[in-house]
C-alpha cells in the first residue's frame, strides 16, 4: 500500500490522467473521535447527556450488518464502518483505482442540537475530515458539514473552510426542518456559491415529514428516499431559490436519477396551468433544473431492459449531469466495474465516471500517480 | 368510441344538502359551530378549478350530455377529504355523502356509478360504512385520499380491504386529503404548485406501502385505482423498488414475486393528469417503459383541467390500445358493460 509522503519523483513525471471520480463516499466519525475537537463544556454535555437524535436505524432496522457492507467493519478497536481511512483506501481507492473520492460525513445532519453544540459538532466533523482523511491521502476530497438549521452559523463555517480547496462542496441533508427551497436556507446557498462550491444534498436527515404517513419497513423507507428528493426538487424550483442565487449548483445525492424526467414534465405542466401562483418563477421549471441540478448515480435504477435507463437519462437531459458514486461502505454499494450498463455507451459512461465531476468540482484532470 | 370515465367529481354545495341524511345531533353540531364546506379550496382553488357538480342537472349538462358516448361515469366525491379530526363526525359525514349521492345522482341515471366514501379517521367506521352500503351495485369502489396519517397498506387498514373484498369493491386512491399537517414528504409547502405536484410523490409512497405490506398476497383480487396523481413516474419507481427488494427481501418474506409484478397486476392509474413530454420519441419511450396500455384507465377529472396530456397520449397509442385505455381496462376493473 502506498503511503503519503513516501512517493518518489515529481508530480510532472508521475502525473496520470483522472478516470474515476466517486462522488459519494461515507466517512463516519464516532462520538469519541469527535469529542476531542469539542470545547470542554460541549464535551461534558456530550458525555453526560449524549445526542438525543432518534436514529433512523432504530425506526427501520436494516436487513443485515446495520446496512453496511459486512467487510467494511474494521477490526481495529474503537472503529466503525467508514471511520478508518486506511480501510477505505484499501477497499475503495486502491481496489478500483478511484482518482478522487468525495466524502460525505453524515455525522452532523440533524435538527435536534442546540445551535452552540451544532456549530461545534459540525466544525469538529470538518477538522476530523482534514486531520484523518484529507491529509491522509490526496485522493480524498471533503464536503463542508454545517449546522444547517442555523444558517448564520453555517455560513461562518463555510467561510472558515472554503479557503481549503480540498473541500469541494457544502453538505446538507435531503430533509430538514423546512423544505430545502425555503428562504431560510438561502444564506447557506449564497455562501457556497460565493466560494464556488456546489451544494450537495444527501439522502437522510429529518424524517418526520410524511405526506403519506410513516411506512412500516426499511424497504419502503429506502425506496422512499427517492420520493423525498422529488418533493425537495419541486420545493427548490417553486420556492424561487435558483433565481435568488443565480450561480447555485446543487447535487442531489443518493436518491436515484430516473425519476427526474417525470418530475420535469409534471412541474412544467403545472407551472403552465398555475402561473399566478408563482409569479416569481420567470422560466419553466425544467430550465432551472437543466441549469442548476446534478445527480449522483448510486443507487441507480435498474430496469430489466438497460436501454430503458438510456431513455430515462435522455428524457431528463442528464447526460452531462450524472456523477458516478459508489456509496461505499453501504450495503447497496455500486461497483465502478459493474454499476453502469453498457447500453449507456462508452462516451456517456466516461462522462458519468469522470468528466461531469471534474467540470462540476473543478478538480485537476491529472493527479500524482 | 365507448368510454368509461373513471374520475368525475361531484360535491354537495353546502352542508344543507347533507342535512336530510344527518341526525339532529349533527345538524345542530354543524349549525351551531357555523362550519361550512370549503370545496377543498386548498386542492381546487377558485382561480384554476370550477366547482364540482352539486346536482344531477349540473352533472348531466357538464358531463353526461357532453360525452354522449360515455357508457359510464364514476363519480368521486372528495367532500369528506376536508379535514376534521372528530372521528364520529367523519363517519356521519361519509354516510351522509353516500346517501346524498344515491338520491341526487345514482337514482337519476343508470350510466352513473360512484365511489363509496368512508371515514379516514376510524377503520371500524370505514368497515361499517362499506357493510351498510356495500350491497348497492351502483358503488364500484371504496374511495381513499392519497394523503394519509398512515400509509394505506399498513395492517391497521386491512379490515377496510377485507370489507371491500367482501362487497366486491376495488379501492380508489385519489389525490389530496389530510391538509392539516405537512402535506409532502419534504415538509411544509409555500406554493400551490408544490401541493399539486406533491400528490405524485405521495402516491408513489402509497404504491410502496400496498406492496410491501403484502396487501395483495392477503387480498389477491383487490385492485387499486390511483386517480389524479399522474403515472409517468411509475417505471423508474418500480426499477428502484425491484432493485432494493432484491437486497432486503428478508424484511418482507411474504412477497412471493418482485414488487413490480404486484403493481402491474393490482394497480391502475387514471389518465388525468397526464403530464407528458411533447417530444413523441420521449413519449413513446415512456409508454414502452411502463407498459402503459395495460395500466391506464381514462378519466376526464371533470371539472378540473390538467392540460392536453390525454390527447398526446392517445395520439401515440394504437386503436386497440386506445380502446383498452378508454374503456376496456375500466370495464374489467369494475365489471361494467358486460
Amino acid at each position: 500500500m502506498s503511503q503519503v509522503g513516501t512517493r518518489v519523483g515529481s508530480a510532472a513525471e508521475t502525473a496520470q490522467a483522472v478516470r474515476l471520480v466517486d462522488c459519494d463516499v461515507h466517512a463516519q466519525a464516532t462520538e469519541a473521535m469527535l469529542a476531542g475537537y469539542l470545547s470542554p463544556g460541549a464535551r461534558r454535555m456530550l458525555e453526560r447527556y449524549g445526542r438525543r437524535t432518534p436514529r433512523i436505524t432504530e425506526w427501520y432496522p436494516r436487513a443485515r450488518h446495520a446496512g453496511m457492507r459486512d467487510d467494511a467493519w474494521p477490526a481495529k478497536p474503537g472503529h466503525i464502518w467508514g471511520s478508518d481511512p486506511e480501510l477505505t483506501r484499501e477497499q475503495l481507492l486502491d481496489e478500483f483505482d478511484v482518482d478522487y473520492a468525495v466524502l460525505e460525513v453524515l455525522s452532523g445532519q440533524d435538527c435536534y442540537d442546540h445551535p452552540d453544540f451544532a456549530a461545534e459538532w459540525n466544525s469538529a466533523v470538518n477538522e476530523w475530515q482534514l486531520d484523518e482523511w484529507l491529509s491522509f491521502d490526496s485522493r480524498f476530497r471533503g464536503t463542508i458539514a454545517v449546522a444547517h438549521e442555523y444558517p448564520e452559523l453555517a455560513v461562518a463555517e463555510i467561510e472558515r473552510r472554503a479557503r481549503d480547496e480540498r473541500f469541494v462542496a457544502v453538505l446538507l441533508p435531503a430533509s430538514a426542518a423546512e423544505q430545502l427551497g425555503n428562504p431560510k436556507y438561502w444564506p447557506i446557498y449564497e455562501a457556497a456559491t460565493a466560494f464556488g462550491r456546489p451544494m450537495a444534498f444527501h439522502t437522510g436527515g429529518y424524517v418526520d415529514h410524511r405526506g403519506a404517513g410513516y411506512p412500516s419497513f426499511y424497504l419502503e423507507y429506502h425506496v422512499g428516499n427517492g420520493i423525498v428528493m422529488q418533493s425537495q426538487l419541486a420545493s427548490m424550483v417553486a420556492g424561487g431559490m435558483f433565481d435568488a442565487v443565480p450561480g447555485l449548483r446543487v447535487v442531489l445525492t443518493e436518491c436515484g436519477v430516473a425519476w427526474a424526467a417525470a418530475l420535469r414534465w409534471s412541474l412544467d405542466a403545472a407551472w403552465e396551468l398555475t402561473r399566478e401562483d408563482h409569479p416569481r418563477l420567470q422560466r419553466k421549471p425544467s430550465e432551472y433544473i437543466d441549469e442548476h441540478v446534478w445527480f449522483t448515480t448510486q443507487p441507480i435504477e435498474e430496469p430489466d431492459d438497460p436501454q430503458h435507463l438510456v431513455y430515462a437519462i435522455e428524457q431528463a437531459r442528464l447526460g452531462d449531469r450524472l456523477l458516478f458514486a459508489t456509496d461505499y461502505p453501504h450495503w447497496d454499494f455500486d461497483s465502478p466495474k459493474q454499476a453502469l450498463p453498457r447500453a449507456l455507451g462508452a462516451e456517456l459512461r466516461r462522462a458519468i465516471m469522470c468528466e461531469n465531476a471534474l467540470a462540476l468540482y473543478g478538480l485537476p484532470r491529472e493527479r500524482e500517480g | 368510441m365507448d368510454a368509461i370515465d373513471c374520475d368525475v367529481h361531484c360535491a354537495p354545495a353546502s352542508y344543507d344538502a347533507l342535512f336530510p341524511y344527518l341526525s339532529e345531533y349533527w345538524r345542530q353540531y354543524i349549525s351551531e359551530a357555523g362550519i361550512r364546506l370549503n370545496g377543498l379550496a386548498h386542492a381546487y382553488p377558485r382561480g384554476v378549478a370550477a366547482p364540482a357538480p352539486s346536482s344531477y342537472e349540473a352533472l348531466a349538462s357538464g358531463v353526461l350530455d357532453g360525452e354522449a358516448e360515455s357508457r359510464f361515469v364514476i363519480m368521486n366525491c372528495l367532500t369528506g377529504f376536508e379535514t376534521h379530526r372528530n372521528p364520529y363526525f367523519a363517519a356521519a359525514v361519509a354516510s351522509a355523502i353516500n346517501d346524498w349521492m344515491r338520491e341526487e345522482m345514482l337514482a337519476r341515471n343508470d350510466r352513473v356509478r360512484a365511489s363509496l366514501v368512508v371515514s379516514t379517521a376510524s377503520t371500524d367506521d370505514a368497515v361499517a360504512e362499506i357493510e351498510r352500503v356495500g350491497d348497492d351495485p351502483r358503488f364500484v369502489q371504496v374511495l381513499l385520499p392519497v394523503r394519509s396519517d398512515l400509509p394505506w397498506g399498513h395492517k391497521t387498514n386491512h379490515p377496510i380491504f377485507a370489507a371491500a373484498r367482501d362487497a366486491g369493491f376495488q379501492v380508489g386512491l385519489h389525490a389530496w386529503g389530510r391538509a392539516g399537517k405537512a402535506p409532502t414528504p419534504s415538509g411544509f409547502t409555500t406554493t400551490y404548485l408544490e401541493d399539486y405536484v406533491g400528490n405524485q410523490p405521495i402516491a408513489q409512497a402509497q404504491v410502496l406501502s400496498f406492496v410491501s405490506e403484502g396487501v395483495f398476497e392477503r387480498f389477491p383480487d383487490l385492485r387499486v385505482v390511483v386517480s389524479e396523481c399522474g403515472f409517468a413516474w411509475l417505471a423508474p419507481l418500480l426499477w428502484r423498488f425491484d432493485k432494493d427488494w432484491k437486497g432486503v427481501w428478508r424484511e418482507v418474506p411474504w412477497l412471493k414475486r418482485r414488487p413490480s409484478e404486484y403493481v402491474r397486476d393490482h394497480f391502475r392509474f387514471t389518465t388525468a393528469p397526464a403530464h407528458l413530454p411533447a417530444d413523441p420519441v420521449a413519449l413513446d419511450h415512456l409508454l414502452e417503459m411502463m407498459d402503459a396500455p395495460g395500466l391506464l384507465a381514462y378519466a376526464s377529472d371533470y371539472p378540473h383541467q390538467h392540460g392536453d396530456g390525454l390527447s398526446l397520449l392517445l395520439d401515440r397509442l394504437s386503436d386497440a390500445d386506445c380502446r383498452r385505455v378508454m374503456c376496456e381496462n375500466a370495464a374489467a376493473l369494475y365489471g361494467l358493460g358486460e
